[in-house]
Order: structure tokens, then sequence, then C-alpha cells
């Protein structure tokens, strides 16, 4: 099992349905959205990077992304 | 497909939802008294049903369906089933179970000290709230704010004006009791079982079904032993009533021990979510929830009529407006970020992971591979604190390159 941050540019418009298109997406298992470099965090726990791969691809498909950048967790301390 | 919802949510539901359980409670708890007026045996009746209730429900929540078991689907979705402590968790439910064991006395205590009329002293076990914020400031990982500490004292004098009843008479003992035997018990219970909610059973997180089937039957056994000793000691045998009231007393005492399992285990898992001393004053939301209780029970005799005095009356309302009041305030607060960050060649990665952990408020650090190499969570009631304990912090970290703060303005999470 593995956990990674997909980081989202969004064009302006119509983010509302973006993020309502998002929440739908297996795997995803939080959306943040962010006032700084980007527009939306997501965290995605998936088994294979093949479903990592699959996660990012339905993003990407989705109107009003510009960009993402994945970020693989490679450790973690939470509370 | 899961649901995702907001967090802040999921929190106010559980928290609310043990405070439904917890007013409903109290009129078991009020029918049980008239029943079983042995104060001591109540108490010991209330925990032996608790073990057997709990038993047996964390046996139905076991019941797998759907590749899951019925207790994941309805109550919590990190239950599997009910199984054995393992070695971390007893320190800490011995210690929980003690708490429960000598609140509940404590409560018992006091109900005999003042034969049954509680009523006056009770609303002071509140103040519990304000115990927590002081032992969170030590313990967590984030010193109370200013917003903190003002929310806890609005919702503590709320809820104790919302729940003032003159009808009995008040004395130092029975205020010390309250203060120095039923608030500290509750202070370790609720810690101690923040601390075992967030502790990873086999790599998952813990559950609130075994930690309440676990609590109740450490606490029987404290109560148990305690009571005994009492009994020794006094020449009296509250035990024995106490196991003859089972027999004699099943129904109102079995009602009470289902609606305080629930109560609990939503408790909890609200635990694992907020700070105790946040979900405490959440839960005081019990004295709205409990005032269709009473004017139920009133009406039909078995506690004294609701008042209609209008000065108790302005009270309790100014009581319960503050008391939204402060929890409305803990809902509003509260700020997440993120920071990432990019190192400079040439340093340790655990060592700088550590440091990062160890500035407060963080409550997520992660190590990533992509053009960021950390990414940490922050968890802040103020903007300004952001900045003044946690950039300042951040850029003192030597080997850190650059980073950018990113708040969030507002998140989803599968539940």
């Amino acid at each position: 099992m593995m956990n990674a941050y997909i980081l989202i540019s969004m064009q302006p418009g119509n983010s509302d349905k973006a993020i309502a298109e998002m929440r739908k997406i297996e795997h995803v298992e939080k959306i943040s959205v962010v006032a700084g470099e980007f527009d939306i965090v997501i965290r995605v726990k998936v088994e294979t990077l093949e479903e990592l791969l699959e996660a990012t691809n339905k993003i990407q498909m989705i109107q009003g992304v510009q960009k993402t950048t994945t970020q693989v967790i490679e450790k973690e301390i939470a509370l | 497909m899961k649901i995702k919802i907001r967090k802040r949510y999921l929190f106010f539901i559980l928290a609310f939802s043990s405070a439904i359980f917890n007013a409903i409670g109290s009129a078991f708890d009020a029918i049980s008294q008239i029943y079983i007026p042995d104060p001591w045996a109540l108490g010991i009746a209330c925990f032996v049903f608790g073990v057997i209730v709990s038993g047996l429900f964390s046996i139905i929540f076991s019941i797998p369906y759907k590749k899951k078991s019925l207790g994941a689907h309805t109550i919590d979705p990190t239950f599997k089933r009910v199984r054995l402590l393992k070695k971390q968790e007893v320190k800490y439910h011995l210690i929980a179970g003690f708490g429960n064991a000598v609140l509940t006395i404590g409560y018992f205590f006091l109900l005999s000290l003042m034969s049954g009329d509680v009523s006056i002293v009770l609303p002071f076990t509140q103040v519990v709230i304000l115990y927590l914020v002081i032992i969170e400031s030590f313990s967590e990982k984030d010193t109370p704010s200013l917003v903190e500490i003002q929310s806890s004292v609005i919702v503590t004098f709320g809820a104790i004006l919302g729940s003032l009843t003159l009808s009995g008479s008040i004395n130092v003992t029975a205020l010390a009791i309250v203060f120095l035997v039923i608030n500290p018990g509750w202070v370790l219970l609720s810690v101690y079982q923040r601390k075992l909610k967030m502790l990873k059973i086999d790599e998952s997180p813990n559950d609130a079904i075994n930690i309440r089937v676990w609590n109740v039957i450490f606490a029987c056994m404290f109560t148990i032993i305690i009571v005994s000793i009492f009994d020794g000691i006094m020449g009296t045998s509250h035990v024995i009533a106490g196991i003859q009231a089972i027999t004699d007393q099943y129904f109102w005492v079995f009602l009470l021990a289902i609606t305080t399992f629930f109560a609990f285990v939503f408790y909890i898992r609200a635990l694992g979510i907020g700070k105790a001393s946040v979900t405490q004053a959440v839960k005081a939301s019990l004295i709205l929830f409990s005032l269709p209780v009473s004017l139920i029970l009133g009406y039909y005799g078995i506690i004294p009529s609701f008042t209609t005095d209008p000065v108790m009356l302005v009270i309790k309302l100014m009581g319960i407006v503050l008391m939204l009041l402060g929890i409305l305030s803990f809902a509003l607060t509260l700020t997440k970020a993120y920071i990432f960050i990019r190192m400079k060649p040439g340093y340790e990665i655990q060592q700088t992971m550590k440091q990062l952990w160890n500035i407060k408020g963080v409550s997520r650090v992660t190590a990533v591979a992509g053009p960021y190499d950390f990414i940490i969570k922050i968890h802040t009631r103020t903007l300004v604190k952001g900045y003044e304990r946690i950039i300042r912090k951040v850029e003192s970290i030597q080997g850190i390159d650059d980073y950018s703060w990113q708040s969030v303005l507002k998140e989803w999470e599968d539940i």
C-alpha cells in the first residue's frame, strides 16, 4: 500500500464542478482546496503504481485541471 | 463508492450523537435510581450490565457482512472484530478503567451523601473541560490558543448555568468530591481513551468498539475491588446488594447500559478526531439535548418538574446561549495548512523529519518523492501563531532551501 499527494493547478472557471468530479474518484482519500502556489491538494491511497496512474489519469481528464504534480510519500509521521 | 464528507462535520455528528445517547441514558439513570436506591449497588449493577451489553453488541457487530463486519458498516469503519488486548494497550486501559471506576464511585458516593439530589453540584462536573485544557497544554503537541481557552471557559460556564437547578443544598464536601474525585477520574478516562484511539493496532487505527468493551471490563473490575474494600472496612454489603439489584431490576439497568455503550462508542470515535477538551466541550451540548428528556420525566413526576421561575429560566437560557457560542467558535476557528518544503542536498532526511515533527502545531510530516522533499500538515487556531510558532521554526532548520505555505480553504475526507 502507498500514499501520494497530487498537487493540482486549475484554470480559473468552474472549480466547484471539478471538485464534485474529484470527490467521486476511487482511491481519493482527501481533497483540500488551498490558497497558494497550487489550487487543490489531493491525497490518494493506492495498492500499486498502476492504480496511482489510474487516479492521476482520471484527475487529468477533469475539465479545468491545468497541471498535476504527483508526490509519492516515502515516509510519514502523523498524530 | 464511499462518501466523502467534511471531517469537521463528522466530528460534530459524532460528539452530538454521543450527547444525545447520553441524554436518553440520563432518563434511564433517573428511573433506575428509583428502583435501586442504594447508589453503590446501582454502580455495580451498571458496570456488570455494561460488560454484558458491550460484550453482546461487540459480538453482534463482529458478524461479517459483505467482506466487512457489521460494526464497520454502521458504527466505526475501522472495527474488524472484538479481540484480545495488545500489550501496548494494557497500560492505557488500566488507567482509563481506573479513571472510569473512580469517577463512577465518586458519583455514587455523592448521590448517597446528598441523599439522591445532586442537581446543584453536578453542573460543576463540566469544569472538567478546563482541566483538560490545562493537561493538554503539557501533553498535546499543540498548546491551547487563546481562542481555545476562551471557548472552553465560555462552554464551561454556559454548561454550569444551563444545568443549574436549585432544589438541593450545596456543601463543601460535595464540591470537593466533584473537583477532586469525579473530574480527575473523568480526565484520566478521556485522556487515555484518546491515547488508545490514536494507537495503531496491526498497522491500522484502533477502533472505538474494542476500546469501549475493554474499558467497561477494567472499570467493572476496579469498581468491584474498590466497593469490596469499602464493604470490608465499613462492614456494609453493597457488593451483594449490587448483585441482587441485577437480578431484580434488570430491565432499566439494561436500557441504561445500552445507551451508555453507544454514547461512549461515539465519544471515543470523536476523541480520535478532536482533542479531548474540544470533544468534551461539544459533548456539553448534552445539557441542551437533556431538556426534552427532563421535561418528559418531569411530566410523569419521576423527577421534580421543570422550573417555571422566570429568573431560573433566564439563567438557563443564558447558559445555553453561551454554550452554543463556545461550541460554534471551536468549530469555526480551526485553520489548516500545508507547507511544501525543498531541501538543499547533503542533509539527513530522517533528522530533518524529526526536527519538523518537533514543531508545535505540525500534525503530519511526510517525506515525498517529486519536486518537493517534504509536505507537512499544520493545524492551528490562529494564523498569527502560524507565523510566530511555525514559519520561524521551519526557517531555522538547517538545510531547508525553500518552502511554500498553502492555507487550506476547504477539505473533504473519506470516512
